[in-house]
């Protein structure tokens, strides 16, 4: 029964009468409580991987950032390998994810037609749809030998003098991990991408071209320098997404110990040794480095996210006061 | 006046000299995007069509009434499909009331700073990588009980509350200002104005916002190998025990080298990728539905 | 008003389904479940023993090939109620693991397949050359030490990709144990465990890993279960031993290389049986290798594992043969039983 009157003998009346409702002061308890318990759960995870890699941190202290190292037998421990496939997988993802990316905005927003626009945008958001293992699976039995037996004889037969594409073609190593990982960034930064170029005030646009510049003089002009925060938080978003991606990423890079120039060979990356090694870790101190590597991706991927935030908020900002 | 020389080259507007390779410039970058996009579609038509094209024939009724094979015998995903199941039926019990409040909380009684610091909370641990939410759950939970559907629940319950919680705010702030005062006006009390009235208008974006996290969610694998990986093959419903689910054992098929379990991979991932897709388009369709509802309103 | 509250209930139904379903979970059922986790060597063996037991005692068994690492951890943190290994525990491992038996309940071998099509015979292979592929010395099929091996094989000139395990295993356990037995360098480079930093080569996840690597990869080598090898139609290769002849991981190989254990059994330290001495037999194979299962002594549910266990080691071995797993020697048997009464219910 709705009540909308004060009923002295509810329950709670004397709380309301002065003011305060008994409902909503449990509701609002409530949700309050839902909100410290999301933060306390952000804090509670940063705590216990960190807590438990501890061991680790004081066993080998900062310099296992940069050492390379990986021997369970010798109890010596050190993230440089990873560190490096880490790195170098998602740079080479997020070179050629985001002129792709932003192409594709292009193309939803300035030229398809506005019946094509909407299935192919659709079609690209898909593929963020995907489950990275699906795409992990479809990466080693399908891109992975293609990769070795096509793409990386055919790299090597012109650019065969550099390190970077010297040394045997294999299905598991750097270069597939990398091509998996750009089509995973891809959607996200062009979908980014498409939102910030589709609301560029048409106004500055129609008045480039008033000008005289031809479209692409005004994308580049305009839309480029409105957005450019916006394409370098959409960018960090998906670095971000590609540090973090361990199970594709552990099927087709080979699990290697050491760094190799080449992008041929097999590598690791953080996510990838943590997934591969963590429950079969045989003595404490592998856990512990294990988990080290763990905070080490924790941190990297928290910095990203935060950079990519503050940029979106002082963009907010800006943009207002258009 | 005196006319300096007039060099075509550096005259814009006549159709030889700058205007005519401004004019190729053009052409040639929409011809990049062009090719951008039909890179994009190719790849995604690639992966659907390899799926499809290799899941297909191993999809049978024994594929889906069978439960996974042990060493060298045929088996189907029976198991795996009831324990993705419930364990995402579970995680969604978790983490849906949750995410509601926190985005009241954020739209409704919480100052602007401390909704900005709660907004960057939620951001954040939406960017925390899957593995970590699974060592993290490992160390809590697993580590002396062993493992067991309700802890996978709850690394999955983990990743879907900032994306819950973030759509359902986004859609709140979009109530108009003018419902929630005048149902306050009448006098219905706060917390009711909010549930009767306010969420049922944010219904549509906040399902949608629960679709694409239950279509994220579904095909995670990471949390899930450290929570519920060993289990026995067989359907089962206990969730105090580790159950199979669909991702997991997509990534057990894709090492193997039985051609056989290779084959049922690609059945599973197209079992799983349709789900996922079908709840995407759902997803699209009633985001489309609640944008036209307010702009016709 | 009434939709809300007929809502609230609902949900709270649901809730209540839910909860009482997981945390009532009938004891019955649970009592006779067995739950372990680890090496993926024995899996094709264990997969064999499950319906066995199922039938027999009525207990439900499930496991689950992580990797012996894996089995290892899990039982330490008694995440599970049995864990299986390869690799024995270490001193260390075995005080963390706070009083658990270590009891072998397996036997069969390391077989070394390799993916050459179109090879015009078998290729055979001696320690020093494996280790030395391991060791990334030996990089070329073609290369002088194999050919030396193989005086009639047309070897080609294609690179040897070595595979090993990238997650914790017993069968790197034993497979590092035996290199190191035969190659110096190999042990002071790699050494022995359940994980090492091999200088070359592949990671792979499992015993289905690395054969699956192997048998997409022309050229590629691995080490592995002989069931693996032989449920994959990989050809594997013949290894040198201490008699001076190839032998493979076929049963009689096997039983040759245990032939030299002593008649009563007192530590698994005398459970190592690579790289056998010359009086083993001809045929004994050189990479052979027992497996374990992992008990804690003091368990809720002693009476099942060691009804689960005493079957294995006795009416379980029978179903060993065609998958080359030899039935367990008597003075092993011994050591099994003995080790299985001290698991004791709590």
């Amino acid at each position: 029964m709705t009540s909308v009157g004060f009923d002295p003998a509810a329950p709670g009346a004397d709380l309301e009468r002065h003011g305060i409702r008994l409902g909503d002061v449990l509701f609002q308890g409530i949700a309050v409580a839902a909100s410290l318990a999301a933060t306390a759960l952000l804090g509670l995870i940063v705590y216990q991987v960190t807590s438990d890699a501890w061991p680790a941190i004081q066993e080998f202290g900062a310099s296992f950032i940069w050492t390379e190292a990986w021997d369970p037998v010798k109890d010596v421990y050190g993230a440089l390998t990873f560190v490096y496939g880490t790195v170098v997988t998602s740079a080479i993802a997020l070179l050629l994810a985001t002129p792709l990316s932003i192409a594709i905005a292009l193309f939803l927003t300035e030229i398809a037609p506005r019946r094509l626009a909407a299935p192919i945008a659709t079609m690209v958001e898909l593929l963020a749809a995907i489950p990275s293992v699906v795409l992990g699976l479809w990466g080693i039995l399908v891109f992975g030998p293609w990769v070795r037996d096509t793409l990386e004889p055919f790299l090597q037969s012109f650019l065969g003098w550099c390190p970077l594409f010297s040394g045997d073609p294999s299905q598991a190593g750097m270069l597939p991990a990398a091509l998996v990982l750009t089509i995973m960034i891809i959607p996200i930064t062009s979908a980014i991408c498409r939102e910030l170029f589709s609301r560029t005030p048409r106004d500055l646009m129609d008045g480039s071209m008033a000008l005289g510049s031809t479209r692409w003089e005004a994308i580049r002009g305009v839309m480029f320098a409105y957005a450019a925060p916006g394409i370098a938080a959409a960018v960090l978003l998906g670095l971000g997404r590609a540090f973090g991606e361990a199970i594709a990423v552990n099927q087709v890079i080979g699990g290697a110990n050491s760094i190799n120039v080449s992008l041929f060979a097999p590598a690791d990356t953080l996510g990838s040794r943590i997934a591969a090694q963590y429950q079969g870790a045989t003595s404490s101190l592998q856990v512990g480095a294990i988990l080290y590597l763990g905070v080490i991706l924790m941190v990297i991927s928290l910095v990203t996210n935060v950079v990519a935030q503050v940029i979106v908020t002082r963009f907010e900002r800006a943009r207002r006061a258009y | 006046m005196t006319a300096a020389p007039h060099d075509d080259r550096y005259d814009i507007t006549t159709r030889s000299g700058g205007l005519r390779r401004r004019r190729i410039t053009e052409k040639v970058f929409a011809g990049l995007a062009v090719g951008s996009a039909v890179v994009a579609v190719g790849i995604l038509a690639l992966v659907l069509g390899t799926v499809i094209h290799r899941g297909i024939t191993e999809l049978s009724l024994d594929f889906f009434t069978k439960p996974r094979p042990l060493f060298g015998q045929a088996g189907g995903i029976a198991d795996a499909l009831v324990g993705s199941a419930l364990i995402v039926g579970m995680a969604m019990v978790m983490a849906i009331p949750c995410s509601i409040l926190v985005a009241i909380f954020m739209s409704e009684y919480a100052g602007p700073r401390v909704s900005v610091g709660l907004r960057v909370v939620l951001d954040v641990l939406n960017g925390v990588p899957a593995i970590i939410v699974g060592i993290f759950v490992f160390g809590l939970l697993v580590v002396g009980r062993g493992q067991s559907a309700i802890f996978g629940a709850f690394a999955l319950a983990i990743l879907m509350l900032p994306m819950v919680a973030r759509a359902t705010q986004e859609v709140l702030e979009i109530v108009p200002r003018s419902l929630r005062e005048a149902s306050l006006a009448l006098g219905v009390t706060r917390w009711r104005t909010t549930l009767s009235i306010i969420l049922p208008t944010a219904i549509g974006g906040i399902l949608t916002g629960v679709v694409i996290a239950v279509a994220r969610v579904a095909g995670e694998t990471a949390p899930l190998l450290f929570t519920s990986s060993i289990a026995a093959n067989q359907v089962s419903a206990d969730v105090s025990n580790a159950l199979p689910t669909l991702p997991v054992t997509i990534f057990v098929f894709s090492e193997s080298p039985d051609p056989g379990e290779q084959a049922a991979g690609w059945a599973a991932a197209l079992v799983l990728i349709l789900f996922v897709l079908v709840l995407n388009v759902i997803a699209k369709v009633v985001a489309g539905r609640q944008r036209r509802k307010h702009e016709g309103a | 008003m009434k939709r809300g509250a007929l809502a609230a209930l609902a949900l709270v139904g649901v809730l209540a389904l839910v909860a009482g379903q997981a945390l009532a979970a009938p004891s019955s059922t649970k009592d006779t479940q067995l739950v372990g986790t680890g090496a993926t060597f024995p899996f094709p063996l264990i997969s064999k023993w499950i319906p066995e037991v199922g039938k027999a005692y009525g207990i439900n068994i499930t496991y689950s090939p992580t990797g012996s690492g894996a089995g290892i951890a899990a039982i330490t943190a008694r995440t599970v109620d049995f864990g299986a290994s390869d690799a024995p525990l270490s001193d260390q491992q075995l005080a963390d693991c706070k009083g658990c038996v270590v009891i072998p309940w397996a036997l069969a071998a390391v077989s070394v397949p390799y993916n050459l099509p179109g090879l015009n015979g078998r290729v055979n292979l001696s320690g020093p050359t494996l280790a030395n592929i391991y060791l990334g010395s030996i990089t070329s099929w073609n290369d002088p030490a194999i050919k030396k091996l193989n005086p009639k094989l047309n070897l080609p000139d294609t690179k040897i990709t070595p595979v090993y395990r990238s997650d914790g295993s017993g069968t790197t356990y034993a497979y590092t144990n035996y290199l190191s037995e035969v190659s110096p360098a190999f042990k002071s480079r790699v050494g022995v465990n359940t994980s090492v930093n091999f200088p070359t080569g592949v990671g792979a996840r499992g015993s289905s890993g690395v054969a699956g690597v192997v048998k997409g990869t022309p050229g590629a080598l691995t080490y592995v279960d002989a069931a693996y090898s032989i449920q994959n139609k990989l050809q594997f290769a013949m290894i040198l031993n201490k008699a001076g002849r190839f032998t493979t991981p076929g049963l009689r190989g096997i039983s040759q290389a245990v032939s030299q254990l002593p008649k009563k059994i007192t530590s698994p330290a005398q459970l190592k049986i690579v790289d056998p001495p010359k009086a083993a037999g001809k045929l004994a194979y050189p990479i052979s290798t027992f497996t374990y299962v992992i008990l804690p002594t003091n368990a809720a549910k002693a009476a099942e594992l060691r009804k689960f266990v005493y079957w294995a080691v006795t009416q379980g071995q029978k179903f060993g043969p065609p998958l080359f797993f030899v039935p367990l020697p008597t003075p092993v048997k011994a050591y099994a039983y003995r080790e299985l009464a001290k698991v004791k219910a709590t």
